[in-house]
């Protein structure tokens, strides 16, 4: 008979000590079961999980100490806030979510111990064995599913040269009143594509533009100007030329203390969406209802004419997804990663991707292996989603410059979902820092 | 040269596909990517040329080098090499130049890679002439030609109704051994080509090294590898042993790497020689443009064929015919 392999942590103080307990009691529990002793269930990380499924466990348990009773006060409310997300994001990639189990047992609970450690086993026995790792590079076209589209929706652009000269004139003023010492913004190429620029005096200010085009999310070129290498200058102020989305980004670096606020000089643009190349919005900003910056320093643009509000986070490919089973769901994803060349360029391009070095790009970790393969493309995938969960502010452009074609953004919008529903929060609406990674107000006990 | 028609290739790319792994230029989920087919309807045929270049198929992204066994106290290395015959349908001419770009590395200079030698003697390339030169080919400026047949085995050229076929390699030759074709004697149709960029010599690059014009140029960067993974010629790898699922099994890979990555060549303790991006992108042109051909007496050929891939792919536009432009006038 198949007997699955189930790596369960345990919390040293309540939930290691509980299984003891089972065993002083003579209860039953099953024998698939590889305890592994942790100090608190919070420090499991999503990198622990997805790595022992990556080595072959049919099923992760996690138990720690009833909320509440928590040796180190909050370490438990990390689990618990944190362990949803990574089952949400794991059976969104195609795995069973009874394979993966938070629970708590206290110290003197065996009997709880027992019940539940069966239960899962016998769960997760009926699954049969996990088709988690890939061994087989195999796929082919059968698995090639595409997604509903959304319907185009026909692009306008209002008044793009009115706002040039805006941006021109303002951050000619920041520039001459030396305000700002550097200006990131929009021109346009010799070969006619519209590109990232920096402009450092006042004469070079005609470069810049503002277009349909104006894709990039330039925010993520702050933590390198104002963290530069050692030996240069560090900026005092750094101008940078802002859509609604990637406004948000400098409410979420503001609040993760990337930089401070007032290094940053945010030229806020009423957007219109961007063109997709042809004639359309482009996906993401046809599901998109913001119009204004949530943050900015100058506003270019009559608001006036718009009506801004939060946009609705569901694409719907997430729903077609989130209703087939977990085969097709894995089929769909190993199809997509397989594309993945491990270009790094989301994570380049994400501003909120600001490790020093990528936990997935050092040389010496043991969470991912350096190969090409589809294993390590998944990991990376789903970890830099997970490490993304609350703090996404939905620009895409790990999607845009994909040169696979790969959906990555589903996986971030499941996720910015799975946020809004559990702590309504979105995250750079206002400087906060993503709820999943701290300790809420209250949480702490008195005295 | 012979004259070979649609239906002709369309059941002799067929039965070579019954006899070993065909690959050729394929829409997979929106993108073109030579992939391997299993009969030619899943073929795209059409003129544009595939996101990734041929090298996939010699130098994988991901190959494994040997395995490694630890039984008691003995360690046991077998060597893994690639088997099998492949045939390469629809490769550019700026992919066929790639290849000898890397054959200069890989095969013509001591030691010998016997896992890309192998691969590219196990084979076949069926070249496809461009019918024009697409807007950000240059490969007129870099030596080839959108009818360059050099470094393909077969080439074939769009007539109306069919194409030529010219056999140039003896691989070539047992490959169409069964066909027999008809005598093609006409002129072969001449693409346009695109206007040649300036280009400067070859040995003036060493005297733009420390041009602050790589710092500016790189500032939009951003470290993505994808310039070096579309590349035909570009070659870097690291390698690592990596445990396998079983005890004591192990296995040597090597992977694709890029000096555009943050932490390409940091050595031990940690130093970066190129910490920064401007560093680092000087780096790939100066390979391209003097380094690789200076290293390995390719003379006057540059590790660059035009193909313009990293044109189009790069996501904030950084244009490798505007650094040529730069130093060129």
């Amino acid at each position: 008979m198949y007997e699955p392999k189930i790596i369960a942590f345990l919390c040293t103080w309540c939930s290691y000590t509980g299984a003891d307990s089972a065993g002083i009691a003579r209860l039953k529990s099953p024998a698939n079961i590889r305890a592994i002793r942790v100090p608190c269930s919070g420090r499991v990380s999503p990198e622990i999980i997805m790595r022992t499924f990556d080595q072959g466990a049919d099923g992760v348990l996690v138990l720690g100490c009833h909320i509440g009773e928590c040796h180190y006060d909050t370490g438990n409310h990390r689990t618990a806030k944190r362990l949803p997300i990574v089952q949400a994001l794991m059976e969104f990639a195609g795995l069973d979510p009874q394979r993966l189990r938070l629970d708590w047992v206290s110290a003197s609970e065996g009997e709880r111990f027992a019940n539940i450690t069966n239960e899962f086993v016998d769960g997760v026995r009926a699954l049969g064995p996990v088709r988690w790792r890939v061994t087989s590079n195999q796929l082919r076209a059968a698995c090639e599913r595409v997604l509903p589209s959304i319907e185009p929706v026909e692009y306008t652009a209002s008044d793009c040269a009115g706002k040039t000269e805006a941006i021109r004139a303002r951050v000619k003023e920041l520039l001459s009143s030396r305000e700002a010492d550097c200006a990131i913004g929009y021109e346009v190429s010799p070969r006619g594509r519209t590109r990232p620029t920096f402009v450092y005096r006042p004469e070079d200010v005609e470069r810049l533009v503002w277009n349909p085009d104006c894709t990039h999310n330039l925010t993520t070129y702050l933590r390198e100007k104002l963290h530069p290498e050692k030996g240069k200058e560090t900026p005092k102020k750094v101008a940078v030329v802002v859509k609604p989305c990637d406004s948000r980004a400098i409410n979420v670096l503001v609040a993760e203390n990337a930089f401070e606020r007032e290094q940053v000089y945010a030229i806020g643009v009423v957007c219109d969406g961007i063109a997709d190349g042809k004639g359309s919005l482009q996906t993401r900003c046809a599901t998109c209802a913001e119009r204004i910056p949530f943050v900015y320093d100058t506003l270019i643009g009559d608001p006036s004419t718009h009506d801004t509000k939060p946009s609705s986070p569901v694409a719907p490919g997430i729903a077609q997804l989130s209703e087939s089973t977990s085969a097709e769901r894995m089929e769909f994803w190993l199809s997509q990663f397989d594309r993945c060349i491990r270009c790094y360029a989301c994570r380049q391009a994400c501003p909120m991707c600001d490790c020093p070095t990528c936990l997935y790009e050092r040389d010496d970790s043991t969470w991912v292996g350096m190969g090409i393969g589809l294993n390590e493309k998944r990991t990376f995938h789903l970890g830099r989603a997970y490490h993304l969960a609350g703090r996404c502010i939905g620009c895409n452009e790990c999607e845009r410059v994909c040169p696979m074609n790969i959906p990555i953004g589903y996986l971030n919008q499941k996720l910015v979902q799975e946020i809004e529903n559990t702590f309504a929060f979105r995250a750079g609406l206002t400087p906060v820092v993503s709820p999943i990674v701290t300790v809420l107000a209250g949480e702490y006990k008195e005295g | 040269m012979n004259i070979i028609t649609q239906p002709q290739l369309v059941s002799w790319l067929d039965s070579i596909a019954k006899e070993r792994p065909l690959i050729a230029p394929r829409n997979v989920a929106g993108v073109l990517l030579y992939r391997p087919v299993e009969n030619s309807s899943e073929i795209a045929w059409g003129p544009t040329r595939p996101l990734m270049s041929v090298k996939d198929v010699l130098f994988p992204p991901t190959e494994r080098l040997l395995t490694i066994e630890k039984v008691g106290l003995e360690v046991k290395l077998t060597d893994t090499f690639p088997e099998g015959n492949v045939v390469v349908f629809g490769v550019r001419p700026c992919d066929a130049r790639g290849m000898q770009v890397l054959d200069a590395l890989f095969i013509d200079t001591e030691p010998v890679d016997p896992y890309y030698a192998r691969r590219r003697g196990n084979t076949t390339l069926i070249g496809m002439a461009c019918r024009e030169m697409g807007p950000s080919c240059f490969c007129t400026s870099m030596g080839g030609a959108p009818d360059d047949t050099s470094g393909a085995d077969i080439f074939l050229t769009e007539l109306p109704g069919g194409f030529v076929l010219q056999v140039l390699t003896e691989k070539g030759e047992a490959l169409l051994s069964e066909l027999s074709l008809a005598g093609f004697y006409g002129e072969l149709p001449k693409p346009s080509y695109n206007r040649p960029l300036n280009l400067v010599e070859r040995d003036a690059w060493p005297t733009h090294f420390n041009d602050e014009y790589w710092e500016s140029m790189a500032e939009r960067c951003l470290s993505c590898r994808i310039c070096a993974y579309v590349c035909p010629t570009c070659r870097c790898f690291a390698v690592r042993d990596e445990a396998l699922l079983a005890p004591g099994q192990f296995e040597r890979i090597r992977c694709w790497d890029s000096c555009a990555g943050e932490n390409y060549r940091r050595i031990a303790g940690g130093h970066k020689p190129r910490a920064e991006k401007g560093e680092r992108l000087r780096n790939r042109f100066m390979c391209k443009f003097y380094y690789y051909s200076e290293q390995y007496g390719l003379d006057k050929t540059v590790a660059c064929t035009g193909c313009g891939r990293c044109v189009d792919a790069c996501p904030v536009s950084v244009d490798i015919t505007e650094v040529l432009a730069e130093f060129g006038r």
